[in-house]
């Protein structure tokens, strides 16, 4: 071999470069060296070896992506997309790839521990899981006994598919109905309004076959509840196909910047823009065609089987006043920009209408999204390719889940506490964050045991301090307990404390809505053993059930998923849980559109108990319903559990299968249910009352998250809280100026409930009029790198000498109250009005 | 072709006349399987466009090489412009720029300022002999470290105007004299995933194909097409960071908004210069 000088290496590498440079290397064809795209494989940077790889979902957001998992001598190292999955083309977020850091969590609780010291002083000791276990099945059993079952609340933040199935089945299998949610945090509003319309809830954008993008508060390149598989689709039609896409935002956030016109608009009035939207299609006619179509299909006057020109007719009158000019006083956007945004939207087809948290954390939430119902179908953009469709995703088998024969529950989880203002009359997913405020009002005796699961309350609901006074109060709360694989800062104030497995250590069928229409299959396996001595919940729960005397077909939540997995047709016939754990993902190829066109056989109902409903059109089975005195199917309780089909002239159709509210089988743009509780069956424009009076000097706040956090659940993942160590208030430059405030500034943020600090971040991406301060931060007992505390189990971490930053940031829900839309009761997380100064 | 060093102009052509060998096969360790085949010259190109800041990059690399905190390989920058309401944001992307170096030197500033850029054993790729070094530059045009051979001298973290190179904490020198002081990390282009034929943890995780990687030396590679139809290579005024610096990138930017031009930073400025290479949202 010649030796190679630094003098000869450089000749050489002198000649390949001029090569390059003019170009003349491509004449020929190709050179070695190829790399392949999406393989699902890893190797280890240090020695080369390949990883092991192994199929699992992701579970640091509601999305809950396909992915892989990559294990090198038994620990966890990397995760990436699954390349083979339809929702996720191989794709997960950065909070996704961060997953690791959940796992590794040097401030992670590893053994069950029970409250030494005074509830929230954080002193603690190690107990095992059998004194664990068997303090709260004595308590549940207590309960039971006593014939109060429904004293034990069981209050999860975050709990889907077959861990919903099987915790929450086998926490009703102990006769209580006291189960609290999350979703009035999430988006309750829109769920409900969907039920009031067309049955059912969630919309999936059609992505794909779509030709024009209209987005209205919804971040959805940074977060978002089907996050990933919605945004990389988004991207692709914009570049690929030239899709235009225009964002309504308070801000602009990073999906405002990336569209092709963002149009700033005043917090909570976009409802007032749908309607004038309305208003340019009925006046100029460009609901002619498909939405005149679709309207065969809608419900727009009392009458469900009214003219088609009735039913427009009666649109119009109502929609009349709710013109561009008018919307525009309210919501700052220019009504030529209404119009012309309005006639693209109605005249590009097929289009989508994204709406989501700026649209309904407001007064008019729910009413909001019924407005955007409206537009969509005068369009006819309703379940079709490329339109706004009924979502779809995996229709799982469940192995049997034990039912109690008896069933109690606590009257709160649905209203405001005695002395607020407010009603909600369709709050269809619960009014949680008032679950707290109502335990208050109701005083002590309500409940015995508490547990929350995967839920940090005092974090994660408006009015922090009040959250934190109720959690404290052992009159109010006698007994809590937190399952959770992290300390934190709900935990802090439990009295036990049981260690959860990550969902990286865990088993899961899984069902996220599917962007393609088609519906894809996929679990979840525990890629390492759980670390230390954290149990799946679901385990826990199961040998809860048989220490009570409740049996299962299982012994652990894995077995549970198994059978649960073999017994689901079409992956049965694949192979199963060996097919399943191999793959992680099966779907059966079918895209699902038009679904309320479906014929139903005469037969269904000619079934025995099934009767026509003359008023509502719709034939169903009151005894199937169990409804023992037929008022009609609107007014009889539970009567849409008994729907069969609609009648639509000689057709007998699926139609708009109603779901938790007496609707009709149509579209109900004007809605029978708000009626007869004496609302407006059309959507309404109503001002929220705290903006009536709103002072010169008043700022808006808004919340909003951020592309590297998930809600209060990420901040400790040090990968993502090295990039957003703290959040800052974003403030234009002219509300600034106006208050002597310069970037950087430390200022004082006040409502009517509390003020708080925080810095300034000023910004030509804020609006004026409005300050933005996101959630994520601010968090006082969440470990190291949320709050720069570790937790009192926490470990020393080669990392620890790196955390090179020093402030957390300020949680602003310590300054925004519980309170409720005006139908659904959805936290109103962006009504807050702020005065501003300099700290 | 002859053997050794003294590669010709000719020869390299003639190496790139011959027939494409596909390679990623399960656990081959090398690019190239034909010996009759020069070297691939990787680039990658950033499509801004197409990038919304999402980090997805930045946490991926730092996943496949367990980065310490403060240190990054990958990140983002985002470029504001305007007055509300005409204001506008859009995202630079940055990493190793793998730089060919000034066509009469051939390397880049931190290969070139390395001390022990040759001290290393000589390898072949393909047909193509090279050495290796500390810091040193690969026929197929990455820029790696050995830190078997690193003294810790740091003068290629000074000598890159991009300020992409950090000292490591989780690593140590393992030169006999130099055990207590950290090695340098920077990115590789995934060279450990590039040399088992798959593509850099980056390019697998951009959720919006922002990120391309492949042979510039293949005209059917997806590299090259773009490098053709945006006119990438002939324009790296507009198409590369701090052209003025003559390190000839082979980090390129479809740029169709002129966003490279909108972002600026103090590179020469060594502390400013690596503050600016680091990630963080506001």
């Amino acid at each position: 071999m010649i030796q190679l000088t630094r003098r000869n290496f450089m000749k050489f590498a002198a000649a390949s470069g001029a090569v390059l440079a003019t170009g003349e290397g491509m004449k020929s064809k190709a050179l070695a060296g190829t790399v392949q795209t999406q393989t699902g494989r890893d190797f280890s940077p240090t020695t080369k070896k390949e990883r092991q790889a192994i199929p699992t979902a992701c579970w640091q957001c509601v999305a809950r992506d396909s992915m892989i998992g990559f294990v090198e001598d038994g620990r966890l190292v990397k995760l990436e997309g699954h390349p083979k999955s339809i929702r996720g083309n191989g794709h997960i977020c950065a909070r996704g790839m961060a997953g690791i850091n959940q796992v590794y969590d040097p401030d992670r609780i590893l053994y069950p521990m029970k409250r030494t010291g005074a509830r929230g002083e954080g002193k603690w000791k190690r107990i095992t899981w059998d004194e664990a276990v068997t303090e709260l099945t004595d308590r549940i059993k207590k309960l039971r006994d006593e014939g109060h079952p429904e004293k034990f609340i069981f209050h999860y933040g975050r709990m889907k598919a077959s861990a919903a199935k099987l915790i929450g089945g086998l926490v009703e299998a102990t006769g209580t109905g006291s189960i609290g949610n999350h979703t009035s945090l999430c988006e309750a509003g829109k769920w409900t309004a969907q039920e009031l319309t067309w049955g059912g809830h969630f919309d999936n954008w059609d992505i794909d076959k779509t030709k024009f993008i209209l987005n209205f508060g919804s971040n959805i390149l940074e977060t978002h509840t089907n996050h990933m598989p919605v945004a990389h689709r988004i991207m692709n039609a914009k570049v690929d196909r030239g899709v235009r896409m225009v964002t309504f935002d308070v801000r602009m956030s990073n999906t405002a910047a990336k569209s092709d016109e963002w149009i700033p608009i005043r917090q909570g009035t976009d409802m007032a823009v749908f309607l004038a939207m309305t208003n340019v299609v009925l006046n100029k006619g460009l609901y002619k065609g498909d939405g005149e179509e679709f309207l065969k299909y809608c419900k727009c006057t009392e009458k469900h089987d009214d003219t088609v020109e009735n039913k427009v007719e009666a649109l119009k009158k109502h929609y009349a006043n709710y013109t561009p000019e008018w919307a525009s006083k309210i919501s700052g956007v220019p009504a030529a920009k209404i119009e012309q945004i309005a006639t693209e939207y109605a005249t590009t087809k097929p289009a989508v209408l994204i709406a989501y948290r700026g649209a309904i954390t407001t007064y008019n939430g729910t009413d909001s999204e019924r407005a955007r119902m409206v537009l969509n179908s005068l369009t006819g953009n309703i379940d079709n390719p490329g339109g706004n469709c009924k979502a779809v995703g995996a229709g799982w088998a469940s192995a049997k889940i034990p039912k109690s024969e008896t069933k109690k529950a606590k009257d709160i989880f649905d209203g405001a506490p005695k002395g607020q203002p407010e009603s909600y009359p369709f709050p269809t997913h619960h009014a949680s964050h008032q679950v707290l405020p109502r335990i208050k009002a109701s005083g002590p005796g309500t409940f015995e045991l508490a547990l929350w699961y995967c839920y940090t309350p005092a974090y994660a609901n408006g009015d922090v301090q009040g959250n934190i006074d109720v959690l404290k109060d052992e009159k109010l709360l006698p007994f809590v307990v937190s399952v959770d694989p992290f300390y934190g800062d709900s935990t802090h104030y439990a009295d036990m404390i049981l260690p959860d497995a990550t969902y990286l250590e865990r088993y899961d069928w899984e069902d996220m809505v599917d962007p393609t229409q088609i519906g894809e299959y996929y679990i979840r396996q525990a890629l390492v053993k759980p670390l230390g001595e954290s149990r799946d919940f679901g385990d826990v729960m199961i040998e809860i059930c048989n220490r009570l005397g409740i049996k299962t077909d299982y012994k652990t939540k894995e077995e549970y998923v198994q059978q649960s997995v073999d017994m689901t047709p079409g992956v049965k016939e694949a192979g199963g849980w060996e097919y399943m754990k191999k793959n992680g993902v099966w779907n059966d190829g079918k895209a699902k559109y038009y679904s309320y066109k479906k014929e139903v056989p005469a037969e269904a109902i000619k079934e025995a108990g099934v009767v026509y409903d003359e008023e509502a059109g719709v034939y169903w089975n009151p005894e199937k319903a169990h409804v023992t005195e037929n008022k009609g199917y609107f007014r009889s309780k539970n009567a849409y559990k008994g729907y069969v089909a609609t009648k639509m002239g000689d057709k007998l159709i699926a139609g708009f299968k109603p779901d938790k509210i007496n609707k009709s089988g149509y579209m109900e743009l004007w809605s029978q249910p708000l009626k007869d509780v004496g609302m407006n069956p059309l959507p309404e424009w109503i001002p929220a009352p705290e903006h009536a009076n709103i002072a010169p000097d008043d700022l808006h706040l808004t919340t909003f998250k951020v592309v590297v956090q998930t809600h209060s659940r990420t901040a400790n993942c040090k990968w993502l809280s090295e990039i957003y160590p703290q959040n800052q208030a974003w403030m234009n430059p002219k509300d600034a100026a106006a208050r002597g405030i310069k970037d950087g500034d430390r200022i004082k943020v006040k409502s009517a409930i509390g003020e708080m600090e925080i810095l300034a971040h000023v910004t030509e991406n804020a609006q004026p009029g409005h300050i933005n301060i996101s959630h994520h931060k601010g968090h006082w007992a969440y470990g190291r790198y949320a709050s720069g505390k570790k937790s009192p189990v926490g470990a020393d971490d080669p990392d620890d000498a790196n955390i090179f930053w020093k402030g957390f940031g300020t949680h602003p829900n310590w300054i925004i109250p519980n309170k409720g839309d005006r139908i659904a009761g959805y936290q109103r997380w962006n009504d807050t009005l702020v005065k501003v100064t300099k700290a | 072709m002859k053997k050794g060093i003294g590669i010709s102009r000719r020869d390299v052509l003639k190496a790139g006349g011959a027939t494409a060998t596909v390679i990623a096969v399960s656990g081959a360790s090398a690019v190239v399987a034909n010996a009759a085949e020069g070297p691939p010259r990787w680039a990658f190109i950033v499509d801004l466009r197409r990038c919304v800041g999402c980090r997805t990059c930045t946490v991926s690399c730092k996943a496949e090489f367990d980065v310490p905190l403060g240190r990054w390989r990958a990140v983002i920058k985002p470029v504001d412009w305007g007055i509300y309401p005409n204001n506008r944001r859009a995202f630079v992307p940055r990493l190793c720029n793998h730089c060919a170096g000034e066509s009469e030197k051939g390397v880049p500033p931190c290969v070139e300022k390395c001390p022990e850029a040759q001290s290393g054993e000589r390898l072949k790729m393909g047909d193509v002999r090279y050495r290796t070094g500390a810091t040193y530059k690969r026929p197929d045009g990455m820029i790696l470290i050995d830190m078997n051979l690193c003294i810790g001298c740091y003068k290629c973290i000074d000598a890159c105007p991009y300020g992409v190179r950090y000292i490591d904490p989780s690593v140590k020198l393992k030169r006999p004299d130099r055990e207590k002081d950290f090695g340098i990390g920077k990115c590789t282009f995934c060279e450990h995933r590039v040399d088992n034929g798959i593509e850099p943890s980056c390019v697998q995780a951009c959720p919006h194909s922002a990120r391309i990687f492949g042979d510039m030396n293949d005209p059917d590679s997806k590299v090259s097409k773009l490098i053709k139809e945006f006119n990438l290579d002939k324009n790296r005024e507009k198409t590369t960071l701090l052209p003025q610096e003559k390190t000839v990138p082979h980090v390129f930017y479809i740029d169709p908004e002129g966003v490279l031009g909108r972002y600026k930073f103090d590179y020469k400025d060594k502390a400013k210069k690596q503050a600016e290479f680091r990630d963080n949202i506001v």
